[in-house]
């Protein structure tokens, strides 16, 4: 089981608007990728899922209940969320270490199946996520995305928390 | 950095250890040997724990309640030492080919707490645990103790599944044996 050096390696880094997620991301560039020589072998991939679009279309049973505009607007705030957390995490990974190839990706949908989906699609050596892996508005269940992967997924997977002392 | 690794007797937790040192301890050595800094403390540690179950002083047939001799303990005991000896060795020698220092901890209790404990009083950076990391669990649901350790550890925590083929070759030899 030798790393050859000049192996290629992916490592998924699950982001979302969270601060856990950016420290996970922060915390895989400063113990996995710590050389030039790994970063430039080292592909990272940060994958943001979005939430899954709203179950009701503008052709509601009971009516027009959601015009296009509101439709319009959703999608765009949708559009801005997944702005801001990757320039925030691309941020991060300025910040770190120049030379790491980043790509960027974005799904949709269940979090979990497109995570572990993603995963097996890209074939991936390595998945990081933060313990709180989904959106603000799920604090409450969250703990079950990076579970849920955890059951799921195929490859090595760290789920890191945020020290509390911070 | 300072690397738990849980283990027990299956080929998991080994495909997790070397996973460990080939994926993120040596490519850390390599550095380390490469700018020889002096002063920041870079030298990597593993500790390798293995759990045993507590002791259960009285065991529940269907009638009366019967209280294990010491005897029984004693031999008891003495089996759980030797396998975790036989763990250990294995597993040390596996970090002395990576030149990574490594220092062997036997622990006993209930393997969620014990590991967090252990963590907590180790300031451990990572925690690596297998996906059947202690002990015999099912195969269809990730364990429940590499699930508690995720979600409970201080530390970020490595969870290490084995290939197909190898838990394939597992059962196999488990049912062999059976």
């Amino acid at each position: 089981m030798e790393v050859e050096k000049n192996e290629e390696k992916k490592i998924i880094v699950a982001v979302d608007e969270s601060e856990e997620s950016m420290y996970a991301l922060s915390w895989c560039l400063h113990n996995i990728i710590v050389s030039q020589q790994i970063s430039k072998s080292t592909t990272l991939v940060l994958l943001y899922v979005k939430p899954p679009p709203p179950p009701y279309s503008a052709f509601h049973v009971a009516g027009y209940l959601f015009g296009n505009d509101v439709i319009a607007t959703l999608e765009e705030y949708s559009e801005r969320l997944v702005d801001s957390v990757m320039s925030k995490a691309q941020a991060i990974c300025m910040k770190s270490n120049r030379n790491i190839k980043v790509e960027k990706k974005v799904g949709s949908g269940d979090a979990k199946n497109v995570i572990c989906g993603t995963v097996e699609k890209l074939g991936a050596d390595m998945l990081v996520m933060g313990s709180h892996g989904y959106g603000f508005l799920k604090r409450a269940l969250l703990g079950s995305v990076s579970h849920d992967c955890a059951k799921h997924v195929k490859c090595p997977m760290v789920v890191v928390k945020q020290p509390k002392n911070i | 950095m300072k690397v738990m690794i849980a283990l027990d007797e299956s080929k998991g937790s080994f495909y997790a250890l070397n996973w460990v040192l080939t994926n993120i301890i040596k490519p850390r050595t390599a550095i380390v040997a490469a700018s020889q800094e002096g002063g920041e403390e870079k030298e990597d540690l593993v500790y390798l724990v293995h759990v045993n179950l507590p002791f259960q002083t009285y065991v529940y047939p269907a009638g009366p309640v019967i209280y294990t001799a010491t005897s029984v303990f004693e031999s008891v005991k003495q089996a759980q030492e030797k396998i975790s000896a036989g763990i250990f060795a294995r597993a040390m020698r596996c970090c002395e080919d990576m030149n990574v220092k490594s220092e062997a901890m036997s622990l006993r209790g209930e393997p969620k707490e014990v590991l967090c404990q252990a963590v907590e009083e180790n300031h451990v950076d990572l925690l690596v645990v297998g996906s059947r990391g202690l002990g015999m669990l099912k195969r269809a649901f990730l364990g429940s103790v590499s699930d508690y350790c995720a979600h409970h550890a201080h530390c970020p925590v490595l969870i290490v599944k084995p290939p197909k083929d190898l838990a394939h070759q597992e059962e196999e030899g488990l049912q062999k044996n059976a």
